[in-house]
């Protein structure tokens, strides 16, 4: 298998199956179990598709258990697939030749590679070594990561004392020491308050513009996604449900706006439903749905039969569309 | 050749790190090493049956006993393992993973981790040792620097397979739930075969045979005959080139172990 020079990741056919063991609770499933073991094959990615250009940020998303998680593992080696082609960078990772290893890094943000007792700087160090960076450009990286996530002050203290944000900092400044071109990054902003989320998505940007890098992201947090990633690829129960840009997303899976409105003087509920479905009525307050390619037209209307003070329009929240579009792959199966 | 140096660079980061680790929990290791006291148990009970025999059992005296168990205690605390449990949690819980992103087998970390407490831990044995030896007259260690060189090497060579020996048995966890009571297991037959339990000497003849057919007798019962001054020279070098066969074997089967095993790694959680 081949890649083109401007394509970093090329997936066909991914698959991966687990087989689970199942036991019913309490003491008689322990027996029960004991005496024949029930397992059963789960099928937790099916035939997955992807093609990533180098320096593409891709947002990867899906419900929990949807399989984002199992295909990075599986992109960067640490999972054997079951069946199906993984190229990045020229490699198959389920090899880990140390030139691919010395390419990518994971980032898991519920998992942690810094040495707990130790300082951070020692796991710097420790990985300074492991992937064999010269002393300028350790020095000139860590000046770099110090400016845009502020380290100075904490890679001196025990990685157990420092705070969830200030671990996450060091967390991805370490698994990013060695320059790597492609960054999969699973839920690097997990638990951290706004602040923290801004200053981690500003990093990854930057290091996108700077590297050229390739990133897949995966993110509970709909900002990490809508701030980094034109391209979003949705994942549902194994399979690519979507794959495109995020203003098709919404088009494809919310066929309307909201019209937010703060009326000047008060509209019954059937006149304002006139002009769309009404979402809510409190008071001067009014959201409206309105068909995405009549919004023109309609607030126009609008605007000219009610006494408005201030009107806008908006997408529906990106949480809204994608719950939205698994609910719609979803149907058909349970029909 | 740039390998190895290069190997070599990665592996002093590593100890230095390993070894500072080691040095912040340096309280629970003494009181770890304390735990382990089974030898000079051992030691209690059979000079006690030494005195209730005449004064000797099959050769030993009260002194003899006393120089072969400070012996196996001490190579005991160089031959602690624990990388078994270590892999048991890294791969059910999936912390391995971190460590599989890294262009480096994670068998050096633990081997590093396993050295750094070593080093830690020498004085401690040193000061320990000193006291069975002088409160038992006539015990004692032999005074030749030629025998402690070559424990060393023996010594080395007896870690290094108990290490990979263990390091299997964690990979274990790649095909069953926990490989923990594998280990324990594990102990046991070190322990009774290596003479943990009674020099080998006063083992039949048969269990004896079947001993020789494992590493343990060259790990333990070899090392600690040595410390007491009973060694031969003759069973000095047989017993490093049995070590040495042992090593290559369990350092081939660990690799095999470790490859098919990675590709039924599930990095649960991560």
């Amino acid at each position: 298998m081949t890649t083109p020079h401007d394509a970093a990741l090329r997936v066909r056919g991914l698959t991966k199956h687990y087989v689970v063991h199942e036991k019913e609770p309490g003491l008689l499933g322990s027996l029960k179990s004991f005496v024949n073991r029930r397992s059963r094959t789960v099928e937790a990615v099916r035939g997955v598709n992807l093609d990533l250009a180098r320096g593409e940020m891709v947002g990867f998303l899906g419900p929990n258990g949807a399989g984002k998680t199992t295909t990075l593992k599986m992109l960067s080696g640490l999972l054997h697939p079951t069946s199906g082609e993984v190229d990045v960078l020229g490699f198959e990772p389920r090899r880990r030749h140390a030139d691919f290893l010395r390419s990518i890094t994971l980032v898991m943000g519920q998992k942690q590679q810094l040495l707990w007792d130790l300082p951070a700087l020692d796991s710097f160090l420790v990985n300074q070594a492991i992937y064999e960076i010269d002393d300028a450009d350790f020095k000139r990286t860590m000046r770099e990561y110090d400016e845009v996530l502020d380290l100075s002050g904490i890679l001196r203290k025990q990685v157990r004392k420092l705070s969830l944000g200030e671990r996450m900092k060091c967390e991805l400044a370490a698994a990013l020491l060695h320059r790597p071109r492609v960054l999969f990054l699973d839920e690097p902003t997990i638990g951290l308050d706004v602040n923290m989320q801004v200053r981690i998505r500003e990093f990854v940007r930057e290091y996108n513009r700077r590297e050229d890098a390739t990133v897949i992201l995966t993110s509970h947090y709909m900002a990490d996604v809508t701030a980094l990633c034109e391209r979003i690829v949705v994942i549902d129960a194994g399979r690519v449900v979507f794959d495109g840009d995020l203003g098709a997303l919404v088009e494809r899976s919310s066929p309307y706006k909201t019209v937010k409105l703060q009326l000047a003087s008060p509209a019954s509920t059937e006149r304002l439903a006139r002009h769309g479905e009404v979402v809510s009525h409190d008071g001067l307050g009014v959201e409206l749905n309105m068909p995405r390619a009549e919004v023109g037209e309609r607030a126009a209307r609008l605007l000219t039969d009610l006494d408005v003070a201030d009107l806008t329009v908006e997408d529906p929240p990106i949480e809204t569309v994608i719950g939205r579009l698994f609910g719609a792959e979803r149907a058909p199966e349970h029909a | 050749m740039r390998a190895a140096a290069s190997l070599g660079r990665k592996f002093r980061a590593i100890f230095s790190a390993q070894l500072a680790n080691m040095v912040a929990y340096r309280a629970e290791l003494i009181i770890w090493m304390l735990s382990g006291t089974l030898s000079f148990i051992m030691m209690a009970i059979w000079i006690s049956q030494a005195r209730a025999a005449g004064g000797e059992i099959g050769g030993f005296t009260e002194a003899r006993f006393a120089s072969y168990f400070t012996g196996t205690w001490v190579t005991g605390q160089l031959l602690v393992v624990w990388v078994a449990w270590e892999l048991d949690v890294q791969i059910r819980l999936g912390n391995l993973s971190p460590k599989l992103l890294r262009p480096l087998d994670p068998l050096w970390e633990h081997l590093s981790n396993h050295l750094g407490d070593r080093l830690v831990r020498a004085p401690f044995i040193a000061l320990l040792a000193c006291l069975p030896l002088l409160l038992v007259p006539g015990a004692g260690f032999t005074t030749d620097p030629r025998v402690y060189a070559a424990y060393l090497l023996v010594v080395a060579l007896g870690l290094l397979i108990r290490f990979l020996i263990e390091y299997c048995i964690g990979l274990l966890c790649f095909w069953t739930e926990s490989a923990t009571s594998f280990s324990e297991i594990s102990w046991l037959v070190y322990a009774a075969l290596g003479g943990v339990f009674a020099p080998l000497q006063l083992y039949p003849e048969a269990l004896r045979r079947v001993a020789r057919l494992t590493p343990f007798p060259y790990m333990v019962n070899l090392p600690a005959t040595m410390l007491a001054g009973d060694a031969a020279w003759g069973d000095v070098g047989r017993g490093v080139l049995v070590l040495l066969g042992w090593a290559a074997a369990l350092g081939t089967l660990r690799l095999v172990m470790w490859r098919l095993g990675l590709r039924r790694y599930g990095a649960v959680g991560a």
